[in-house]
């Protein structure tokens, strides 16, 4: 019994004493967190085995979207652009010597990713890393969001520097610009909000429907959108950090010039199923009320002199945006702003068929003008 | 504004009845009650020797058996014979009206007759007095119960088929209506009211009805109503003699001539639509429409006059 007793004070007295050798190190100031002197080689080899094992842990369990959709990867491209390459780099340009003094280094992703899982890809892009200086996404609610940067990543690899600015910019390279651009703004498209990478300076943004055509809309909506978006009511990871950065006198400067762009011809999605379409003229012309369901056009009215500048216009819009869009109504991730309160209960009773078929009818209307489409 | 909910408070011939019948059965009841109460006194003050001839076989079987049997009988042929009129065939001049309960309101149709075209309203059921009121009821979506306390007994409302129930005023009054069956969150806010006029005040009431909806006098009606073909209600809500035509929600042609809006939840005033549009899902939890935050309050007040202009 003695001998039990000392046992447990000796662990007891080494315990305190290791707690208090630490506290005093930790007081004296000795160890230095200077990022200029790295890590030593064991800490670094035990602090990657912890982060791997970690993300590994937390990742089982994500089930992996297809990744293959174009406007996926394009999506998860814009936002790289602005969002990721300025510490991360990008084919054709590499990360400012600011960021590779950090500690740890920011990986050149496209030789990183393909270490990790798509799932892996995910779980670090939504929750980011610990003590590394790696964010969380801005938007915890837009897993679309995130997946279509894990979409991007696993083509970046492949990517020279011509097809990754393709994809990533409507903006022309740097040699391309004016000279005078250049010396005032720096390289075009590497500003988190220079809009026009995603949606053209025409704002008619990508036939693939990656971003939404801004130039159907009218200044009032845009200009909601963007305090909509500032104010992380409506929730966007990609949109909330941009337009966070601007100022409001900036946002109706913006949304006043996107509103006042010519509107281009709808573009007509290549499959175009006449089932589908008739499904889709009837939701917007009369809607089905026996299933709970107003007619589009009963506030999204084609005809411009009903039609209210509180509510986007739909006509022209690309289908896959308009499917995305009510799929993230129907979900729940997008019902914060007033508007998505309204939209939300309708999408609520739609079906995944209908979603389709209305976005695909509404994608062949000419925007700006009252028209009957004949599928 | 008084309105009656109340079985004992009767203002039509079924509700007399059925106040009748419980007027009886209560009475009963006392006299039962208040007899065994006598005798367990009775048994408990006298001697052992009454008490024997209390416990005889005989008196038990009398009444334990014989007692309960034939006046529950009675009882069973009493109420057979009294509500035994509502099994006849209606009146050939029985008004008809169909009801339709929907999550968590009563739409209201009075079927064509002759050339006088239908007329749809929501949570308002005038009848005349002194005729009979035929009604249909049919439910969309869940089981409801069509209860008016003071003119009838209640009937369920069963999606799928169709229900018919008798009202025959007496007394002209307004008289609130209730669902009587759990049908979802905002089941306590489902009401109504029936309003029982004079044949002739009914008939101009009807005619009314059959008008379409006066248009816009002022300025803030006039943008209230385009305001109503521009921001979505339309979709879902008709104004006979504008392009609105939405079948979802009440028909809202005389809305300004109800006596409540919400189906009996708010007083019928222009403040109550504004607030019933904004805030209709703080008011009514879950309800089919949505809310709309979105209108500035001009916007608001604007629709609000109109909505309440439309008598």
């Amino acid at each position: 019994m003695p001998r039990l007793k000392i046992a447990i004070a000796s662990v007891a007295a080494c315990a305190i004493a290791l707690a208090v050798g630490a506290f005093l190190f930790a007081w004296s100031g000795l160890y230095s967190v200077a990022a200029s002197r790295g890590h030593w080689a064991v800490l670094e080899v035990i602090l990657e085995f912890g982060m791997r094992s970690s993300v590994r842990t937390h990742a089982i369990g994500i089930d992996v979207p297809e990744l293959d959709d174009p406007a996926l990867v394009e999506r998860g491209a814009g936002h790289f652009q602005g969002g990721c390459a300025p510490c991360h780099g990008a084919p054709g340009r590499s990360s400012s010597p600011i960021v590779h003094a950090m500690l740890p280094e920011p990986p050149d992703l496209a030789a990183s990713a393909p270490s990790w899982q798509s799932e892996e890809l995910f779980w670090i892009v939504k929750h980011g890393l610990k003590y590394t200086g790696m964010p969380a996404w801005a938007s915890q609610e837009r897993d679309d969001e995130v997946w279509a940067v894990v979409a991007f990543l696993r083509r970046l690899p492949q990517m020279d520097a011509a097809q990754y600015w393709t994809l990533a910019s409507l903006d022309p390279r740097e040699q391309d610009i004016p000279i005078r651009s250049l010396a005032q703004g720096g390289p075009v498209g590497t500003g988190l909000a220079a809009c026009s990478r995603c949606h053209g300076l025409d704002g008619a943004g990508r036939a693939s429907g990656a971003f939404p055509r801004l130039d159907i809309q009218t200044a009032d909506y845009l200009f909601a959108q963007l305090q909509a978006y500032a104010a992380g009511a409506r929730q966007s990871g990609i949109m909330q950090p941009v337009a966070a950065e601007l100022e409001v006198a900036e946002m109706r400067r913006l949304a006043e010039y996107y509103a006042a762009q010519r509107p281009a011809p709808a573009q007509i999605p290549a499959e175009s199923e006449d089932r589908l379409l008739a499904i889709g003229q009837t939701l917007t012309t009369a809607g089905l009320p026996n299933q709970g369901i107003p007619s589009c056009n009963s506030c999204h009215a084609q005809d411009p002199a009903l039609h209210n500048p509180l509510y986007p216009s739909l006509a022209g819009q690309y289908a896959a945006y308009t499917a995305q869009q009510l799929a993230l109504f129907k979900s729940g991730g997008r019902r914060d702003t007033p508007a998505a309160e309204i939209m939300s209960v309708i999408a609520e009773r739609l079906t995944a068929e209908q979603i389709d078929a209305v976005s695909l009818y509404l994608a062949r209307l000419r925007p700006g003008a009252v028209e009957r489409a004949t599928p | 504004m008084e309105a009656h909910q109340a079985v004992l408070s009767p203002g039509g011939s079924d509700a007399e009845t059925i106040a009748t019948l419980g007027w009886v059965m209560f009475a009963g009841g006392s006299a039962i009650f208040l007899g065994v109460i006598g005798l367990a006194v009775y048994a408990h003050l006298g001697g052992e020797t009454l008490r024997r001839r209390l416990a005889s076989r005989r008196l038990v079987f009398v009444g334990g058996v014989l007692f309960p049997a034939v006046t529950l009988t009675a009882l069973l042929t009493y109420g057979l014979i009294l509500t035994g009129a509502r099994l006849a065939a209606p009146e050939a001049d029985a008004l008809r009206i169909e009801v339709t309960g929907e999550q968590w309101w009563w739409r209201v149709r009075y079927p064509a007759t002759g050339d006088a075209p239908e007329i749809v309203t929501a949570n308002e059921i005038r009848i005349p007095i002194g005729r009979q009121v035929e009604i249909r009821l049919a439910s969309v979506d869940v089981i409801h119960s069509f209860w008016v306390p003071s003119l009838a007994g209640k009937v369920d409302m069963i999606p799928g088929t169709v229900n018919r129930i008798r009202l025959h005023a007496t007394r002209t009054g307004t008289y609130r209506g209730q669902c009587a069956e759990y049908c979802g969150a905002a089941h306590a806010l489902m009401a109504f009211y029936v309003v029982a006029l004079e044949p002739a005040q009914f008939e101009d009431w009807l005619a009314g009805q059959r008008q379409p909806a006066a248009g816009p006098l002022t300025a803030l009606q006039k943008q209230g109503e385009g305001l109503f073909l521009s921001t979505g209600c339309n979709g879902c809500h008709a104004i006979r003699g504008t392009p609105a035509a939405g079948t979802i929600g009440p028909d809202l042609t005389h809305v300004g001539g109800r006596l409540s809006i919400a189906a009996a939840t708010l007083p019928n005033a222009a403040a109550s639509f504004a607030r019933w549009i904004r805030d209709n899902q703080h008011i009514k939890p879950n309800n089919r429409m949505p809310a709309f935050r979105i209108l500035p309050d001009d916007q608001l007040a604007a629709l609000a006059a109109y909505l309440e202009s439309l008598k």
